[in-house]
């Protein structure tokens, strides 16, 4: 038998289905890794890599191609694109992979693909990057936008809408933290056991644990091959999630005998960290909208062992007569344009536009419109986005109290990564003080 | 050492039952010593005798973790499911999608005709189940899903240019 693909094929495999079909990259990715689940953790990690630091730094890589190739980046066929974005990526960030075996490979996988008659043009366009990787030139630091659009690879659009809010430095530190590898933030299960005896049994794993700063419950890992093959989250011992997340549902700050609703809740965390701050009493709905995701959110309440809990299929924008007035909770964390996470999700970036943002205004609204009519006097409203836009999250608070003055802003957060140790989030909450 | 030929898919030898082994003879350890040879010669991941055109129930894998040499293997338990494209040295430049058990218990007679048991996942599994086939005549293109596509590299030195 012999072994049929190689990894730089996957890799242009996921990248072609990312840049011309329109696919999420970390769908594209996740299904290849589980396709392919006999390759050996180099090799996946190659591939993960690979795949997510192309994309990441997509804008960058186009410059430099098309510094030293007559036919430019936006002209190539596909196959060829991509091939010569992924070599450059390793000749520049990958100091592991020869130069030399990132052009021979390049080439062949340019001839497997039915291209030899340009693979003479491959192998000439990398030999001459390789040749002058460390002499080219980019835009002027005074042009600030065209500098920190081609050295983080960040839409200029974005660029324009976070400058308008926060200064230089800023920005730049958060272009920076998004293209840092950061550990996976977990959230123990302390129904199941102990920190610290969770913590032990990553270690026997071989998993490398950190605490986090922010919450006592909070753990970094890191060194583990794939997620799912671990013991302890077969078990329900964790969950994966970031601290972000995790601060919603602290602040939301559910107690015994609550009844709550995540009116948009998979893949659960949030809906699952409150049953858990339930300690076993009360009552949480986590709601969302396909079949597909309230099997998600039922998969995971299954893991966890908690029976305080129910997924349920509801669409946030339709209202549901039997539960206003009814929550003492209500968490809507609303789908948004996701600028606070670009870390992870390395292609959404490309993906969004400000005409989409404004869309996604609307049905924020709409949303928020329908569920704080679950909301029980006394009761508590934390509206949440996993972005860094003032429209959507500042935009929608001020909104919010000029038509709902029955409502009182208790607190609000922004956090920007970077700046913060968390992904980039935004946490409103509000206390029912009234009746309409 | 040495490299024996590989017989390709049209060879009748590929598609009949091999027979157990009795005993190990000098013909038979020369014989196994060959065939990882071949198989590392020829970069593959497994190698079943009929492919060297004899016929005995004799299997090489190396799916990177060193040898394992299986005589008169048999399978006793499977579990899972892999999908995955895969290979053979005896179709060459081709491959195609097969779908085989993700987990594998195997008995077999190691070199020394002493009985050992071997569990294998993922690829190893799949190594397992895709040589056993050919100890009885099977070849992976009879379980493909979909088409056999070609896999062949051009495999020339490239000169700076």
């Amino acid at each position: 038998m012999i072994k049929a693909v190689s990894e730089r094929e996957l890799v242009l495999g996921i990248l072609l289905e990312v840049t011309r079909d329109g696919e999420y990259s970390h769908i594209a990715l996740r299904n290849v890794l589980n396709k392919y689940q006999y390759l050996d953790k180099k090799e996946r990690a190659f591939i993960t890599r690979v795949t997510e630091g192309t994309l990441e730094h997509m804008i960058e890589l186009d410059y430099i191609i098309n510094q030293f190739s007559k036919v430019k980046v936006n002209k190539m066929k596909p196959v060829i694109r991509n091939i010569l974005r992924s070599a450059v990526y390793q000749l520049k960030y990958m100091d592991s992979v020869p130069n030399s075996a990132v052009c021979n490979e390049a080439v062949k996988l340019a001839t497997k693909k039915g291209f030899s008659n340009l693979k003479g043009f491959v192998n000439g366009v990398l030999r001459n990057i390789e040749r002058n990787l460390e002499t080219i030139t980019y835009p002027d630091e005074t042009n600030v936008i065209e500098y920190l659009h081609i050295k983080y690879s960040m839409p200029k659009w974005i660029l324009e809408q976070w400058l308008s809010k926060y200064d230089r430095d800023t920005v730049e530190t958060m272009l920076r933290d998004f293209q840092k590898e950061k550990p996976t933030t977990i959230r123990c299960n302390l129904n199941q056991m102990s920190k610290e005896q969770l913590m032990e049994e990553l270690k026997t794993e071989g998993v490398e644990v950190q605490e986090h700063p922010y919450l006592p419950y909070a753990l970094q890992i890191s060194g583990y091959d794939y997620l799912a093959d671990l013991k302890a989250f077969q078990q329900g011992a964790f969950y994966v999630q970031d601290i972000s997340s995790m601060l919603v549902s602290h602040i939301a700050e559910p107690k015994e005998g609550d009844i709550c609703i995540d009116v948009c809740a998979a893949p659960g965390g949030k809906a699952l960290h409150m049953a858990e701050l339930l300690h076993g009493t009360g009552h949480v709905e986590a709601r969302d909208l396909t079949d597909y995701k309230v099997n998600l959110i039922q998969e995971n309440i299954v893991r966890s062992g908690m029976h305080n809990i129910e997924a349920v299929r509801w669409d946030a924008t339709v209202l549901d007569e039997d539960s206003v007035e009814k929550a003492d909770v209500v968490i809507a964390d609303l789908p948004c344009s996701g600028l606070g996470v670009l870390g992870k999700k390395t292609d959404l970036k490309y993906k969004m536009t400000e005409q989409t943002q404004g869309e996604l205004v609307k049905l924020q609204r709409e949303i928020l419109s329908v569920v704080k009519q679950y909301v029980n006097l006394g009761g508590t409203l934390v509206y949440s986005t996993c972005t860094i836009h003032e429209a959507e999250n500042e935009g929608n608070v001020e909104w919010f109290l000029k038509e709902n003055p029955e409502y009182q802003l208790i607190s609000i957060l922004q956090l920007l990564p970077g700046v913060h140790e968390s992904d980039g989030f935004f946490i409103a909450k509000f206390k029912k003080v009234k009746y309409e | 050492m040495a490299i024996r030929e590989i017989r390709t898919m049209g060879d009748e030898v590929l598609t009949k039952t091999c027979k157990e082994v009795k005993m190990m003879t000098p013909r038979m350890a020369i014989l196994i010593e060959d065939m990882l040879d071949t198989m590392y010669e020829a970069q593959g991941v497994g190698l079943a005798a009929p492919q060297v055109g004899v016929l005995r129930r004799i299997v090489v894998i190396d799916v990177g973790e060193g040898p394992i040499i299986l005589i008169n293997p048999e399978i006793l338990e499977t579990s899972g499911e892999q999908t995955g494209d895969e290979g053979c040295l005896s179709v060459p430049g081709k491959a195609g999608c097969v779908t085989r058990p993700n987990y594998v218990k195997v008995k077999a007679l190691d070199e020394n005709m002493e009985e050992i048991v071997y569990e294998g996942e993922g690829l190893l599994a799949r190594a397992f189940c895709h040589e056993i086939d050919h100890l009885d005549g099977h070849l992976y293109v009879e379980k493909v899903e979909g088409e056999i596509h070609d896999v062949t590299y051009e495999d020339e030195e490239m000169e700076e240019e």
